[in-house]
């Protein structure tokens, strides 16, 4: 059992990282980025694409990484820009309604241009014990990854005053132009943020299994899910439940089924929005 | 009785059109009745989902799951147990009303916004379509359930089950304009427009919320059982939320929420756009998406809006002197 | 150094205030007063650029500031502190402190300076902002303005929420600050509070300026006398 809940907080890492990005794009703008797991696909394709070409595995992951953040970066110049000028629910509604077309219209190209396409980063070597598990070298470089990224995370919003001037505006809009800070702007840059966050979760996620063209709806759901459980704007929240989510992930699958987890986990964020709305961490 | 009439005129219209459809326009191709059945499906699905969101403001993104529960209950119903396929349909439409008027109770009594009625709804859409395939006992899961009875002379003759969807979609809009005319109808109108002022001059929003819902429902758990009929084949990708629930958005919102004939106008223009993109189901996604996003970036009343706007606004440039003239009122 | 000229701005298109002339010079304390609903804190978000200008101008040491968002007024030099505060709720009163000067930090002699003003907050450093008093919010609002060094500090009702005794004190630290040089432009509906620290004032009623000039002009006029003093 330790083995499946090991496995399960690989997998959470990536969840927690993936939940973190679009966190911080609803708390800062209040928009719910459907179009969230297609990015990732599309970091995914660019980097296997790459490899195919015989570029090296880090100059692809780093382009993967840039390619992710570009389309987001994309989307935030064009569809939120109508999207901001509306406000409270009218926005997030649109918001909503605009990154499902866009990821229908993102998962149509991906499909149709690269219908095989999968990313599978194979980390060679034998695998190695974690208080007596053995885990794959792929499961150890992907959680290393999401835990130096989510330090490097912490350190920017605790520490740097532009991820202070981050969580100004999650707290209170209206005060954070008061002191000067454009909260276009600090949104533009978040989004762009989360989309380089989509492409780590892609290399991440690829280290222990191929991470397909199709995945695209199912990683936004994930997203959704740990985003609300973990209380919709709060980072920390955010991370916490996708770890968790990872570990009854794993429990779940191995000793229940495929299905029946995927039921649990959309129960669970029913049950957070229904019970507890402000999810584990949240205001 | 005039007035009535009146009311009843577009029905009777589009009755009388899709009556004279086959014989006029299909020929003898029977895929492209199947196709209009097709369009007629969604439309039927449309109206019930028009008067669940477009009525009451209710983001149900649960329309496949829905249907799939009236669906798959008459199929295992018909399968397992004496009751006639009708019957089955009666109790796969019930528990369709049921399921429905139960997610609008909840989530009247949290006060979930448009929002979180939207994702709650979604989850359960998921989680339905999860259990659909994790329960092969019951459903066949993947591979899908044979539905028995299921009328076979409907199935060679297309043109049966282009009959029995335009019915019902008759007895639909029949339905809804007899709401809309209805005290419920003046209640619907005033809590869309203002939700407190509606509750302060005495409508029970919570009460017709929770009609309107069980109603939408009802007509889209009905389409449902009645498509497993005529199909005589159901599986969970038959009523998956990208399947059903993001089409019946885009063609009832492009037809215009909240009016009678938009779901109906909507599913015909899909119909047609369908037809055109048969060779590439990416490419027919991908211009989804786009139609989605232009959609609800400009076009957002719908096409019977608009017209209606039009119309208004040619009436009133015919008769300027008339309008702009008033007495002054001192 | 600030000039309003022929202000108007409201809400939906309908004008809540409208005509407004006024200035502030280096240095000065001016006062706005008026009852409720006289237009003070919209005259006001215009000003700090929280509210479009309908009409006019608002010009900051010749610079016009009027088709700029409130960020920008915030970074030129007005520092506005509203009645609500809209203080940042989950972060320490140092971290509230250090956002004030956004994109920079403030440096160790402005922090200093706020320190001595509001021993207080000193004392709070570490204290979650949404805590705090009603009256060392206020505290905590009027010293992340300051540590920006803001040409102009717009005080919108410095005094809602306090007691009497606090309020009072809220004006001696007031008269502090503009010992110190900071001008001031305070919109307060307590009247002899205001003309406490004035040089001068203005007087809105329903949107428009009705009257102006120093303290002891406005306290001798009989309709001021009437309407806001009490007597008769």
């Amino acid at each position: 059992m330790k083995a499946v809940v090991f496995d399960g907080v690989v997998l959470g890492l990536a969840f927690g990282l993936l939940g973190v990005g679009m966190t911080l794009v609803y708390g800062l703008g209040g928009v719910l980025n459907l179009a969230y797991g297609q990015i990732v696909v599309v970091g995914a394709i660019a980097i296997s694409l790459l490899m195919d070409d015989g570029a090296p595995t880090a100059l692809a992951a780093v382009v993967g990484v840039l390619a992710a953040t570009a389309l987001a970066v994309l989307l935030d110049l064009t569809l939120m820009r109508p999207v901001y000028r509306q406000e409270g629910e009218e926005r997030t509604l649109l918001g909503l309604l605009l990154t499902l077309g866009a990821a229908f219209v993102v998962a149509g190209l991906l499909n149709w241009r690269y219908p095989t396409g999968a990313l599978y980063i194979n980390v060679a070597g034998d695998p190695v014990s974690i208080l007596g598990v053995p885990m794959s070298r792929g499961s150890i470089w992907a959680s290393a990854i999401a835990l130096a990224v989510a330090a490097l995370l912490l350190l920017f919003f605790g520490a740097t005053t532009f991820g202070r001037g981050v969580r100004s505006v999650i707290q209170d809009e209206i005060g954070a132009q008061l002191v000067g800070i454009n909260p276009s702007s600090v949104r533009t840059v978040i989004f762009a943020m989360s989309g380089a966050l989509a492409g780590i979760v892609a290399i991440t996620h690829s280290m222990s299994g191929p991470l397909t063209v199709t995945a695209g709806f199912e990683l936004t759901v994930f997203a959704l899910i740990v985003t609300v459980v973990g209380g919709l704007g709060s980072v920390a929240g955010a991370f916490l439940a996708g770890v968790l989510l990872g570990v009854v992930n794993a429990l779940s699958v191995h000793y229940i089924g495929q299905y029946i987890t995927s039921v649990i986990l959309l129960g669970a964020a029913a049950l957070t929005l229904l019970v507890r709305p402000r999810g584990l961490l949240g205001r | 009785m005039g007035r009535l009439g009146l009311a009843l005129a577009p029905i009777a219209v589009t009755a009388a059109v899709l009556a004279l459809l086959p014989p006029l326009w299909f020929g003898d191709s029977p895929y492209t009745t199947s196709l209009a059945a097709q369009a007629l499906v969604f439309a039927s699905y449309g109206v019930g989902f028009n008067l669940v969101f477009g009525s009451t403001n209710q983001l149900f993104l649960c329309v496949g799951a829905l249907a799939g529960l009236a669906g798959y209950t008459t199929g295992i119903l018909a399968e397992r147990t004496s009751l006639s396929i009708w019957l089955a349909a009666a109790v796969g439409t019930a528990a369709a009303a049921v399921v429905g008027g139960l997610l609008s109770w909840i989530s009247v009594r949290r006060s979930l916004g448009v929002i979180f009625t939207g994702i709650v709804t979604l989850v359960f859409s998921l989680a339905f379509t999860n259990l659909l395939l994790g329960q092969r006992d019951l459903t066949q899961g993947e591979t899908g359930l044979v539905v028995p009875q299921a009328a076979a002379d409907l199935a060679e003759d297309r043109v049966g089950g282009y009959y029995l969807f335009a019915g019902l979609l008759v007895a639909f809009l029949l339905v809804f304009r007899a709401l809309q005319l209805s005290r419920a109808g003046w209640a619907f109108r005033a809590l869309r427009d203002d939700e407190v002022a509606a509750e302060l001059s005495g409508v029970d929003v919570a009460r017709y919320r929770i009609y309107a819902a069980a109603v939408g429902s009802a007509m889209i758990g009905l389409t449902g059982a009645l498509y497993a009929y005529s199909a005589g084949f159901i599986s969970p990708a038959t009523y998956a939320f990208e399947r059903v629930d993001v089409r019946v958005l885009v063609l009832v919102a492009f037809g215009g929420l909240g009016t009678l004939l938009g779901p109906v106008l909507g599913a015909g223009v899909f119909a047609f756009v369908d037809e055109r993109l048969t060779e590439s189901l990416q490419l027919r996604e991908v211009l989804y998406g786009l139609f989605v996003i232009a959609l609800f970036l400009g076009f957002r009343r719908g096409i019977v809006h608009t017209a209606a706007d039009l119309v208004r606004r040619l009436r009133a440039r015919r008769r300027p002197a008339a309008v702009k003239e008033q007495p002054a009122a001192k | 150094m600030l000039e309003v000229v022929g202000l108007a701005a409201g809400y939906l298109g309908e004008k809540v205030v409208e005509d407004i002339d006024l200035e502030v010079e280096t240095g000065e304390a001016v006062a706005i007063v008026g009852s409720n609903g006289a237009g003070k804190t919209t005259l006001f978000r215009a000003i700090a650029g929280l509210l479009p200008a309908l009409e006019g101008r608002v010009v900051l040491d010749g610079r016009d500031l009027t088709r700029r968002p409130a960020y920008r007024r915030a970074r030129a030099g007005i520092a506005y502190v509203p009645a609500e505060r809209h203080l940042f709720p989950a972060m320490t009163v140092k971290t509230n402190l250090l956002l004030g000067a956004y994109p920079r930090r403030p440096d160790r002699e402005t922090l200093e300076l706020v320190y001595e003003l509001f021993p207080r907050l000193k004392e709070r450093l570490r204290q979650q902002a949404g805590t705090l008093s009603g009256g060392e919010q206020q505290m905590l609002a009027v010293a992340r303005a300051l540590v920006a060094r803001p040409r102009l500090l717009l005080l919108d009702e410095p005094t809602t929420g306090l007691a009497p005794i606090v309020a009072q004190a809220a004006f001696e630290a007031l008269q502090d600050l503009k010992r110190k040089g900071v001008t001031l432009l305070i919109a307060e509906q307590q009247v002899p509070l205001a003309l406490s620290v004035a040089d001068r004032g203005y007087v809105l009623e329903n949107g428009r300026i009705r009257l102006q000039g120093t303290p002891a002009e406005l306290e001798r006029n009989p309709e001021v006398r009437r309407a806001y003093l009490g007597v008769a």
